[in-house]
């Protein structure tokens, strides 16, 4: 694997109550690369993410971000339902951050925010509340609230699968983009065609553990486990 | 027609010195009394989720204790009993107005409390989540997201909450408060032209909670987040008025 890994999972596990959420989950990402994690509803995905993202503490286990505990807001966390703050408009969603938790002057925060916001195409769209943005507009908000934070690694937790099919492809696209430019990502998602063409490697999980992880063309062509394949089956 | 109405009474009571005090009195013993309601409450719906069982169980108590009982015999626990359990009570700094004030404030913040937890318990907690993703504290959180989004929430039932305390500070009068209902009261009793004096306190409540509807309408829209402020189509509020329980 990597020798340089920046984003790593080591033997991390998570319980509600007495369900086993992940069990035992290692993985490593190494910086610039892009991972997507695939698997059935329940297998655990979001609740790894949030793990990663420090949004949850495992029960046992660690996260590590070049080996050290990560800061606040350097990983960076886009969600399914977008979670763009109501009360604010897009260009205050993408401030605050760096007025509340960077402590900048507001000044400085509108220009960088103002910079992300045309990064993702939604310049014009700077005094708009969320209510009033389409959900793939919102999504890219989202994407460019984390950014602004100058996170080390993005997580993405199916970014897609809240949008009417033809806003998928804008987020997409923001989500190449920002790929193509080394920035290290893991990404849940059954976009596989995204995965096929984005992802340096690509994770199954079921029931809590990875079962297998292989670059796009091994794993699409000659999955490991009959579980894979099945599943692979199921999705496109 | 009616029988008899002395219109001369009428502007008479609608003018005169005690009515305009009266009203002055109720409405600043109703505004200073929610504000400080208000403030408690807040406090109070925050322990409900406390970490600690002893906060949750002190909100517990305190709520039980002051929707248990008559809002009457809480004002005069406060302003007959206290002197006599503490004779601090009993100095001449502990004024009618001040019991009164300090009954209505603790008994107004049980109901307050309920209603604001409501409010913030009414916010996605998708909310939350995205502000602890980008590093924000709790308070942060809290102060900048949470509070702001369930106050759209929170407004219709503290308009009526307001409505109920203005009409609650009559019973100050059983303290020698001379809030309206006295004056009323008095007017009546030198008169006995009762359509003529009451009639004018009704014009007095009426004006008080029109211009109070008149702010709850422009406060709601302040805080429906849209460009335009006001375009929005707003659900109707997940918290239930509790103002017409008899207390
Ligand atoms: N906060 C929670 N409390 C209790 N159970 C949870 C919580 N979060 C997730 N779960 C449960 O954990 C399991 C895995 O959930 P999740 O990580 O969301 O899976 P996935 O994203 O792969 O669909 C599910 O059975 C879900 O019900
Ligand atoms: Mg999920």
């Amino acid at each position: 694997m990597s020798r340089d890994a920046i984003l790593r999972a080591d033997a991390v596990h998570k319980h509600y109550g007495d369900l086993e959420v992940l069990r035992g989950v290692t993985f490593e990402v190494g910086r610039g690369e892009v991972k997507v994690i695939i698997g059935p509803s329940g297998s655990g995905k979001s609740t790894l993410l949030r793990c990663l993202a420090l949004l949850e503490e495992p029960d046992a286990g660690q996260v590590s971000l070049e080996g050290r505990r990560p800061g606040r807001g350097e990983v960076g966390m886009v969600f399914q339902r977008f979670n763009l703050f109501q009360n604010m408009t897009a260009l205050g969603n993408v401030m605050i951050g760096l007025t509340e938790v960077r402590r900048l002057p507001k000044r400085e925060a509108r220009e960088q925010a103002t910079e992300f916001l045309a990064r993702v195409g939604l310049k014009d769209k700077a005094g708009q509340y969320p209510d009033e943005l389409s959900g793939g507009q919102q999504q890219r908000v989202a994407i460019a609230r984390a950014l602004v934070m100058r996170p080390q690694a993005m997580l993405f937790d199916e970014p897609t699968s809240a949008l009417d099919v033809e806003l998928v492809r804008e987020v997409l696209d923001v989500m190449e983009q920002l790929a193509n430019e080394g920035m290290t990502m893991v990404v849940v998602s059954h976009e596989l065609r995204f995965a096929h063409h984005v992802a340096s490697s690509i994770l199954m999980m079921d029931e809590g553990v990875v079962i297998e992880e292989a670059p796009p063309e091994q794993f699409f062509s000659a999955p490991e486990h009959e579980r894979t394949r099945r599943f692979l089956a199921l999705v496109e | 027609m009616v029988a008899s109405f002395d219109t001369h009474v009428f502007w008479e009571a609608l003018s005169s010195g005690p009515y305009w005090k009266g009203a002055l009195l109720a409405l600043g013993l109703t505004v200073a009394s929610i504000s400080v309601a208000i403030v408690i409450g807040f406090l109070l719906a925050l322990g409900r989720s406390s970490r600690l069982r002893a906060v949750r169980g002190f909100v517990f108590f305190y709520n039980w204790l002051f929707r248990a009982t008559p809002t009457l015999l809480q004002l005069l626990f406060i302003w007959d009993a206290l002197p006599q359990l503490w004779p601090v009570f009993a100095g001449s700094w502990f004024t009618p107005f001040l019991a009164a004030f300090v009954a209505l404030s603790l008994n107004e913040a049980a109901y307050m409390s309920e209603i604001i937890r409501a409010g913030l318990l009414s916010v996605d907690p998708g909310q939350e989540l995205a502000g602890r993703a980008l590093g924000m504290s709790r308070r942060q959180i809290l102060r900048r997201v949470i509070v702001p989004q369930s106050i759209r929430i929170i407004i219709p039932p503290t308009g009526n909450e307001f409505i109920t305390l203005l009409k609650l500070t009559s019973l100050a009068s059983v303290i020698s408060v001379h809030e309206l209902l006295t004056a009323a009261n008095e007017q009546a009793s030198v008169a006995f032209k009762f359509a003529e004096v009451y009639g004018a306190a009704l014009v007095y409540y009426l004006a008080m909670v029109s211009v109070l509807m008149l702010l709850q309408s422009r406060l709601e829209r302040r805080f429906t987040f849209t460009s335009a402020g006001r375009r929005r189509r707003v659900a109707a509020p997940a918290v239930p008025a509790v103002s017409h329980d008899a207390r």
